[in-house]
């Protein structure tokens, strides 16, 4: 057997060492480690920034470890790929000193940064951050109290014209001289939904109207607290118009909450009953087009109003007049008259020329600098 | 008391049910998601049973006096009480007090819904196809300029809508999708900054008690 | 007497109906196959899936229910044969109950599509190892703000029963940091609740597919960067199943895209009935003055 050169074999023992030693010394740690409360949350969570290591591109990531005061060793608290340089440690507990070391990894390779400052987590009572909001709330309900305040002292308030609430008279009229009944659907969403509360508003000024005419009222619901609320604001419509006797408790119903059941069960009560009137009030979603569709086939007159963005379309193909968004919010104000809701309503108007104030302002600063002040936004 | 007690809860749980946006503290947000979770399934549980009685009284009127189409009444109580009994002691997977399952034959409340709840609804889902046709039909004359944008709109919107629009133009598609990044986009967040605050108006109107209509009367 | 062009804006709704029946039906009795191209909308949804790291996973929520499988079910089914076709890892969730049976769906038709073709178990698709079905959660805030902070406590056994945190995937995946898109799949506002409480909260990047109707309420959030990317109805559908299986060279029945030609014929028809009634209004003004 030939013999191995001895210059071969020194020369491969040489790159050998060099390999490992570059392997071993090429992790190097991530440095300025710094440990901090989390903000604006509800305790618990520390997070812990760092500097990349130099050989982040050829590590796996880096683990996380943590001690607490009371603790001898450092726990695993979480592992991040490379590249990433922050981590959040939810599992903390209030109040506890904790310290943290940032561990590079590569294979069975281990680099460990300095330890952190020391960080203790703990609960905010307010969220900075959302400063911005409360700023804006608090402006806008100035506005609104200050036109409610102006609208108590008989001040002369403009409301513009709407069509479609203009023509709820007209369209109760037909169907009373006509001897059908009206329609009337609430929306699909529950009570808590802001298009509903607006579409009861409405139903209890059109219920004052046929109660006064002396025509028919059929509310099929597809929710059961709106169902009552409904009745009871029927009712009381009823009551203001001085006709308590001509309430009919059965014309305010719940029929189901499933949607395309609801949407059958309507369909079914316009091809039947045949109302004169269908106004449709609320918050819709795809059953929009087969009410209003099915509606218009059987020639009713047909009042819409949603805020539903998606429906709106749909609505003001297949009916005679829509109420688009903040048109059916601002519906009770228009029909009651009440000098409380107008004023609300024109406050609600200077708070939307503000922020638009603020848009236009703010686009060009935002066009012209780049000044710190457009982050607050 | 009867109106002034619901005035007070609403302004209690509203401004309750604002605080948690601000206030990270687990005390605040512990109250709203156990209100949230619980307060507000345990009435919506008991509304229904309100809701299931006006739908039997409803059409038990309808039988009793003989109104128009009340044999489809009978239909409606008999259908409520099979769902009624199976859902309530057929158990899920025929594991109930209730038998529901004759050899392969299964009619547990799963089996109900999925194979007659879901297909109706699909039913009349896709119905909207031909409401859709007839609406467009009708509704998109050219009277006016506006509407004759609209139609023109219209048009772009169903050929960029369809694969078949790139044979025809290659930029079709890419101007519809331009129709909705732009001039749509603008309008819904015109609408969207507009239904927003009127939320938001009308939730202070409601907790201040401004807003009475949800009372049942604003007086 | 009617005149011929009174006829014209009034015909019978059951006609218009009887022939959008049949154009609807006869593409899919004799089809013809539509190349779509993509939008950009669908590539950057795409392009981001294509690039999420290893140490990440993509999330899908199947939100919708069988009123929209049509639309929307065609999507999911893109969407993982994506994913596994770049082994990338996958939670799936249900924020609508009726979700549920139509995510196993997908999850069983891709998965045995690939199992079907691979030679070696690195190849096949291992449940608890490539993928995890977590199941249904009362929403929306208890699974959206729950996975913020650990999405085994939500979900503490997965949609077959098993115990989550006992899943190999479970051991990389946390929370929504390990989380590099969540694609709601939804016909209704549910994406809307994971821009507002997941986004907003934990920073996670959103996608949508949505229906057609629906897709236009995207767009702000698509252009301000709150939502990635997006599948806008049967034919962003369709794109992405085109970029799958132009990029992926994955190939499977493509169900959006056999669906184009019926789409694709019926708004033809709806366009010409346009017309028709427009040729009608105006002859009769013309006659009018």
């Amino acid at each position: 057997m030939r013999k191995i050169p001895n210059y071969f074999i020194r020369l491969f023992t040489i790159c050998f060492l060099l390999f490992t030693i570059h392997y071993v010394y090429g992790i190097e740690a991530p440095s300025k480690v710094l440990a901090g409360d989390a903000p604006n949350d509800a305790g618990r969570n520390i997070v812990i920034h760092w500097q990349l290591s130099p050989s982040d591109s050829i590590i796996e990531g880096y683990q996380i470890l943590r001690k607490a005061e009371n603790e001898t060793e450092m726990t695993a608290v979480g592992f991040m790929g490379k590249g990433r340089n922050s981590f959040t440690d939810d599992g903390t507990i209030d109040g506890v000193k904790y310290t943290y070391q940032v561990v590079a990894v590569l294979d069975s390779l281990q680099a460990p940064s300095e330890l952190s400052n020391i960080a203790v987590s703990s609960q905010q009572w307010f969220h900075t951050e959302r400063i911005n909001v409360l700023f804006f709330t608090f402006i806008f309900t100035f506005l609104i109290i200050f036109y409610i305040n102006r609208a108590k002292k008989g001040a002369n308030l403009f409301v513009r014209k709407i069509a479609g609430l203009l023509a709820v008279d007209e369209a109760v009229g037909r169907a009373t001289e006509m001897g059908k009944p009206i329609l009337y659907v609430p929306g699909l969403t529950g009570i808590s939904d802001v298009a509903t509360i607006a579409a009861m508003n409405i139903l209890g000024e059109v219920a004052k109207k046929i109660a006064t005419y002396d025509s028919q009222l059929i509310v099929p619901n597809t929710d059961p607290i709106v169902f009552t609320v409904a009745q009871e604001v029927v009712k009381e419509a009823y009551t203001q118009a001085g006709r308590p006797d001509a309430f009919k408790s059965d014309s305010v119903y719940f029929v189901t909450d499933s949607q395309f059941a609801y949407a059958a069960a309507v369909d079914g009560i316009m091809t039947r009953e045949k109302p004169a009137t269908n106004f449709f009030m609320g918050y819709f979603y795809a059953e929009a087009l087969i009410l209003a569709e099915t509606g218009a086939s059987t020639g009713a007159v047909q009042i819409a109003g949603t805020d539903s963005v998606m429906q709106l379309p749909f609505f003001i193909t297949a009916c005679d007049y829509t109420l688009m968004g903040e048109e059916l919010y601002a519906a009770s104000a228009y029909l009651s008259r009440e000098p409380l809701l107008l004023g609300g309503l024109i406050g609600q108007d200077w708070g939307k020329v503000v922020i638009v104030a603020i848009l236009v302002v703010l686009t060009i600063i935002g066009l012209l600098t780049n000044l710190p002040v457009l982050n607050l936004f | 008391m009867k109106v002034r007690l619901p005035l007070f809860l609403v302004l209690i749980t509203g401004i309750l049910g604002a605080l948690p946006f601000i206030i990270p503290h687990s005390i605040a947000q512990n109250f709203d998601n156990e209100f949230r979770n619980t307060v507000i399934r345990i009435i919506g549980a008991f509304s229904l049973v309100l809701g299931v009685g006006s739908i039997i009284r409803h059409h038990t009127y309808k039988i009793t006096h003989k109104r128009e189409h009340w044999q489809y009444s009978y239909v409606l109580l008999i259908s409520l009480l099979i769902s009624a009994v199976i859902g309530l002691f057929g158990g899920i997977d025929a594991n109930g007090w209730l038998p529901t399952r004759i050899g392969s034959f299964n009619f547990d409340i799963q089996t109900l819904f999925t194979y007659i709840e879901v297909p109706l609804g699909a039913t009349m889902f896709a119905m909207l196809a031909f409401f859709m046709a007839s609406a467009a039909y009708r509704a998109f004359r050219a009277r006016t300029f506006e509407a004759t944008l609209l139609l023109i709109a219209a048009f772009i919107m169903m050929l960029g809508s369809v694969p078949l629009s790139n044979y025809i133009f290659p930029k079709l598609p890419s101007f519809a999708e331009w129709i909705l990044t732009v001039p749509n986009t603008a309008a819904k967040r015109g609408m969207g900054f507009g239904i927003s605050l009127g939320t938001l108006a009308t939730s202070l109107k409601i907790i201040l008690g401004i807003e009475r209509g949800w009372l049942g009367g604003t007086k | 007497m009617t005149s011929v062009w009174e006829k014209l804006t009034k015909i019978d709704r059951r006609v218009i109906y009887f022939m959008l029946l049949v154009v609807i039906v006869v593409p899919l009795i004799f089809p013809f196959r539509l190349k779509p191209k993509p939008m950009p909308p669908v590539e950057k949804l795409f392009n981001y899936i294509d690039t999420i790291p290893e140490d990440k996973c993509l999330v899908v929520s199947v939100d919708y229910s069988p009123d929209t499988e049509a639309e929307l079910h065609p999507m999911s089914i893109a969407l993982l044969r994506h994913a596994f076709a770049r082994h990338k890892k996958v939670g799936v969730l249900c924020m609508s109950l009726l979700g549920l049976g139509l995510a196993q769906d997908a999850l069983t038709t891709v998965t045995n599509e690939f199992n079907s073709r691979a030679m070696s178990n690195a190849d096949s698709i291992v449940y608890g190892r490539d993928y995890v079905f977590w199941g249904w959660q009362q929403p929306p805030l208890v699974p959206i703000l729950g996975m913020g902070e650990n999405i085994a406590s939500v979900f503490p056994l997965d949609y077959y029963g098993y115990r989550t945190d006992s899943l190999p995937i479970m051991k990389k995946i946390k929370n929504y940091n390990d989380v590099a898109i969540l694609v709601s799949i939804a016909g209704s506002a549910v994406p809307f609740w994971y821009i507002t409480y997941a986004q907003t909260s934990f920073g996670v990047r959103i996608g949508a597919g949505s229906t057609a109707v629906q897709a236009a309420d995207f767009y702000p959030y698509l252009n301000s960067g709150q939502v990635t990317g997006m599948m806008s109805g049967m034919k962003g559908g369709a794109e992405y199943e085109e970029l799958v299986e132009e990029r992926c060279n994955i190939f499977g029945r493509r169900k959006a895209t056999d669906a184009m030609s019926s789409q694709t014929a019926a708004h033809i028809w709806i366009m010409i009935t346009i017309i028709i009634g427009n040729i009608g209004y105006f002859a009769m003004r013309r006659r009018k003055k």
